[in-house]
Parts: structure tokens; C-alpha cells; sequence
């Protein structure tokens, strides 16, 4: 059975809908979901029929692609020319970008519909989405849920099918935890997979534009149209020409299993729903093998570290001059730089910016920031390491399942363990995905993680399609969000 | 890790940020939280840091840089569209008196 994706893109060239009347459709779903859901911050009505125009034309020249004439959303920190983009954050409220991000780009060229921007943590800096500026979206499967974070309001509009799909950044999980939150998939490529050219950037060596997508094959269609090398970003890479193949073979795939990811705080449910999926590779003829990753226990912690570094010197640039907000009375520039970052930054970040302040400041700068940076060189090489005898890893995305809405601070340790599963990844900049793999007897979505190697993306992704095609995993909507 | 108030006062100085004397009070445990958890580090690695690559370092291929290419710069007024600017400037009080 086809995907959400080719499913549509198959109306759409046989004439069976043209593409304003499928953004219609969509338009009409939006105004009667998202209230519940607070998933899109902006909706772009208008860009979107201007999209739909566009993308039927092609369709009539028989020039469609895969993704022409489907109606998609971009989070908020995703730069659109002209049209706002706040990272959910008072600081770049009004902001109106002046030039496209390379992702939004590549889409807008084969006719992508563009739907609205969708709400995520401020600045993505959070695991629930809770600290957007313009309050938490809501989880489509439970509303008493949070989404996750930090691309909450993307993964809640894909599960509602309030977009056909998304775009998310993912900084240390910020795809594939609310992806996993939510029953979507969530794919991080490599890390210069695609271009960051136009990502407001949180953590410039972390951070990577992924999808969140109803299926695997989605999840593929759109990584193919996005990745690339970028001249406008230097960290970018040439990517595997053609299109990525999902064949689904796993017959003498070599798992890794890391046990460090399955101890102390992951839910029992979650385990065992992992570890069911396990057997489900074994008996299709893939060899499991348990592996050992001892850098786990100090991955959190080199994460934080680095993350509020780049963060604080990222952030520096907003000084109320060039961008956004400007706070009104204050006596001279400098008065006006302290009181409009006051103002405009929330709670979290301005936690971040602090720390990440103090593992850079003289005294302090040797004994964090730089053994985080030779920490990070041993998690890569632990990696590298394991990645000689196994061609991907099967963990868990998040150790619980979502969480209430208001039922953790945002900003605690116990908030930032949420993320234990899925910073590794980030940090040795490798691929991952997040697919559902359960549901739970509360009705809650477990996501399973997989892991390859770095530009072997399209490994990760064929694993991935194995699981989704033999396992069928459906996860319900609540009821209200069912129309 | 305990941290003084003085010098939580300069870490806002220097982010250029200001707490009043309450949220400073209430910031400090959750900060010294976070720094334990960070001190974890300390644990696997002790001792001199000077043989430690900077992050940067291993992050790029040199050897791939592309030329440099002059293009025409974004407009001004499309820049300052967004902002306080006056005559194609962005706009601030008067810093030199």
C-alpha cells in the first residue's frame, strides 16, 4: 500500500484532484483542528493557494514531481522571505526574513504547498514545546499530552493530518522525539545531509533539518528532495545520487543493540516494546548483537555543555538593532541591548545563554567546554567503533512515553533526560529515524529508534520501512481530533 | 557546585542580561543543578586540557572550500524593512555625544 505522499501525488496527476482543491481541503481541516491542537503559529493561506496555482500548472505541463501540489508545514524557525518566522520566541516576533532557507527553496521550485509555520520550544530550545512563546501545542493522540519538542507543532499537524508533512530541525532529538510522542515518523539525517542555509541557528554543530512524515516512504520521498550539497552552507555534503531505495531486505542485516540505552529511567513498557521489535528483525534473518557504549553516561552532560555554548554566542547577535523585538525605554544603547534581551528571551533560554556563558568564561572554559569537545571525539570514535561490526543500532527515541501537559518544569535536569536516548546522535552526527513501534495500554505511541552510520541514511531508511511494512503499527487519534 | 550570587550577577553582565534580586534567588539552585549534572564530565577526564582539539578542527574538510564568488548584496531597504532604520542605516540613539 502506498504512503500519504504518493497516494496524493497519484490523485493529483491522474486529475483526480487538482492541487488548490486539495489545499482547500486541507485550509478547511486546519481551521477546525488546530484550534485544539495550537500546532501552526501562522497559517499561509495565501502562499498556499499561490503554491496550488503554481504546482497545478506544472501538473498540466507534466513536469510534477513527487511533492508538486502537496500542501506541507515549516517550523518556525525555518526562514521563509517575507513571510515571519518568531522561533516561537518574543524576540523575533514581526520578523519577517528577507531570504529563503535552501530546504524551503528546493521545495517552493517543485511546486511544495506551502500551509504555515508551525510551533516548537523558543528558539528550539526544550523537549515538549512548552516554552513557545505562543503556549504548547497539544498532542493529537491525547490532548492532556504534551507533543514533545522541540518540533512539536510539526509532528502533532503531520499526525493530524493538518499537513501532508513537515520540516523539523533536530539539535539533540527535537525530530524524532516528538515524532515519537506523537505516532509520526521522524527522520535526522547526517549531519551536512542537508543544507542549514536559513535555520535560525541554535547550535550550528548539532543542529540538522529532518521530515516528519506519516510513513517511512514518506520520510524518504522528502529527504530526497531537500538533501543535497549547499554552496550557502560549508558544512554541507554531496549526498548518494538517485533516489534512496527502500527495499526493506534486513536477511543478514547486523544489528547493534547498546545496552547503555536500555537501563535506569526507560519505562518498562517502552523496553519491552523495543525488544519486541528486536525479535522481529531476528526472525527475518537479521544477526542481533548486544554492544556496549560506554561514553552514554557522560553523553547528556557534553551535549548541555555544547549546546549552551553555541547557544550563547549564537544568540549574541540579538541586540533589539537588527532583528525583531527592541524593548522602549531605556537611556543608551547599551541599556537598550540589556533590556531588550530581558524582555525578549524567555526563561529556558536565557538559562541556556547563562550556562552556556559560564562554560565558556575564562576559568571555567578548560574544565567544560574543552573536555566536552574531547568527549565528543571519544563518543564519535566509540561509535565508529561499534559501526565496524554492525550496520545499525535499534534503541529506544525518548525513555517514557509522552508526558502531561504543565507535568514537568521545562527547565530541569529531570526535563533534559528526556533527551538521553537521542543526543548521541547528534552528537557523532550520525543518522537516525524514529518510527512507532507500539502503543501502550494508556494509547500512547513508543517510538523506535534506529541509527546508521554517517551518509549511510538510506540504510537507516530501508531498516526502517522493513519494520513499518511487517509490523503495521497504527496509532489512533483521540477522538476529537477525528473528522 | 555552589554558585555566589556575585557571580551569577557577572554571568548576566557578561549575557547581557538582567535579573532582579528574586529571579536571581530562584535561579540559582536550578543553575547549580545543571552545573552538577555537567560536572559529570569531570569524572572521565581530569587534569590538563592543552592537547585537546578545538570542536571546529574536525568539523570541516578543508580541502572542499569553494572559490569566493562576489554577488550582489541583499537590498537595504529590504533589510531594514524589519527594523528601526532611518536613510538606508539602522537606527539607534546617539552613541558618540
Amino acid at each position: 500500500m502506498s504512503g500519504r505522499i504518493k497516494t496524493l501525488s497519484d490523485m493529483l496527476k491522474k486529475g483526480e484532484i487538482s492541487s488548490a482543491e486539495l489545499t482547500r481541503r486541507y485550509i478547511s481541516r486546519i481551521e477546525k483542528i488546530n484550534p485544539l491542537l495550537n500546532a501552526y503559529v501562522l497559517k499561509t493561506f495565501d502562499e498556499a493557494i499561490r503554491g496550488a496555482e503554481y504546482a497545478d500548472a506544472l501538473i498540466k505541463q507534466g513536469k510534477a514531481g513527487a511533492l508538486t501540489g502537496i500542501p506541507f508545514a515549516l517550523k518556525d524557525n525555518i526562514c521563509t522571505d517575507g513571510i515571519e518566522t518568531t522561533c516561537c520566541s518574543h524576540m523575533l516576533e514581526g520578523f519577517k526574513p528577507y531570504y529563503d532557507a535552501t530546504v524551503w527553496q528546493k521545495l517552493k521550485s517543485v511546486g511544495a504547498v506551502l500551509l504555515g509555520k508551525t510551533n516548537m520550544d523558543e528558539f528550539a530550545m526544550g523537549s515538549s514545546s512548552e516554552t513557545s512563546y505562543y503556549g504548547a501545542p497539544k498532542n493529537p493522540v491525547n490532548l492532556s499530552k504534551v507533543t514533545g519538542g522541540s518540533s512539536g507543532g510539526s509532528a502533532a499537524a503531520v499526525k493530524a493530518d493538518i499537513a501532508a508533512y513537515s520540516l523539523g530541525s533536530d539539535t539533540g532529538g527535537s525530530v524524532r522525539q516528538p515524532a515519537s510522542f506523537c505516532g509520526a515518523v521522524g527522520f535526522k539525517p547526517t549531519y551536512g545531509a542537508v543544507s542549514r542555509y536559513g535555520l535560525i541557528a541554535y547550535a550550528s554543530s548539532l543542529d540538522q533539518i529532518g521530515p516528519l512524515a506519516d510513513s517511512v516512504e514518506d520520510a524518504a520521498i522528502i529527504y530526497d528532495a531537500i538533501r543535497g550539497q549547499d554552496r550557502r552552507d560549508s558544512t554541507s555534503c554531496p549526498t548518494a545520487d538517485g533516489v534512496t531505495k527502500l527495499d526493506g531486505d534486513v536477511k543478514g542485516l547486523k544489528i547493534g543493540v547498546p545496552e547503555e540505552f536500555f537501563s535506569e529511567g526507560v519505562d518498562e513498557e517502552v523496553k519491552k516494546s523495543i525488544e519486541a521489535a528486536i525479535c522481529l528483525y531476528e526472525r527475518a534473518g537479521a544477526k542481533i548483537k548486544k554492544v556496549k557504549f560506554p561514553a552514554m553516561k557522560v553523553a547528556l552532560s557534553v551535549y548541555y555543555i555544547l549546546c549552551c555554548a553555541e547557544a550563547s554566542s549564537n544568540l549574541g547577535r540579538y541586540d533589539g538593532i537588527r532583528y525583531g523585538f527592541r524593548a522602549k525605554d531605556y537611556g543608551d544603547i547599551d541599556e537598550m541591548i540589556v533590556k531588550t534581551r530581558t524582555l525578549g528571551f524567555g526563561k529556558e533560554v536565557k538559562r541556556r545563554i547563562m550556562l552556556g556563558t559560564y562554560v565558556l568564561s575564562s576559568g571555567y572554559y578548560d574544565a567544560y567546554y574543552k573536555k566536552a569537545c574531547l568527549l565528543r571525539e571519544r563518543i564519535t570514535a566509540e561509535f565508529d567503533e561499534i559501526f565496524k561490526d554492525c550496520d545499525v543500532l535499534l534503541t529506544p527515541v525518548a525513555p517514557t512515553t509522552a508526558f502531561d501537559i504543565g507535568g514537568r518544569s521545562a527547565s530541569s535536569v529531570q526535563a533534559y533526560l528526556a533527551d538521553v536516548c537521542t543526543v548521541p546522535v547528534n552528537i557523532a552526527r550520525l543518522p537516525a529515524i524514529s518510527l512507532p513501534c507500539a502503543v501502550t495500554k494508556e494509547g500512547l505511541p513508543v517510538g523506535l529508534q534506529i541509527i546508521g552510520r554517517r551518509f549511510d541514511d538510506g540504510r537507516v531508511l530501508s531498516s526502517a520501512y522493513f519494520f513499518e511494512r511487517e509490523a503495521c503499527v497504527k496509532v489512533p487519534l483521540c477522538k476529537e481530533v477525528q473528522l | 557546585m555552589a554558585i555566589t550570587e556575585k557571580e551569577l550577577k557577572t554571568l548576566a553582565k557578561l549575557s547581557r542580561l538582567e535579573f532582579s534580586e528574586e529571579e536571581l534567588a530562584g535561579f540559582k539552585s536550578g543553575f547549580e543543578e545543571m552545573i552538577e549534572f555537567c560536572d559529570g564530565i569531570n569524572s572521565e577526564i581530569g587534569g590538563d586540557t592543552s592537547s585537546i582539539r578545538e570542536v571546529g578542527s574536525m568539523q570541516t574538510e578543508w580541502k572542499d572550500l569553494r572559490e569566493d564568488v562576489v554577488e550582489e548584496s541583499l537590498p537595504n531597504e529590504k533589510i531594514l524593512s524589519n527594523v528601526h532604520g532611518e536613510r538606508g542605516y539602522f537606527a539607534v540613539k546617539r552613541v558618540v555625544k
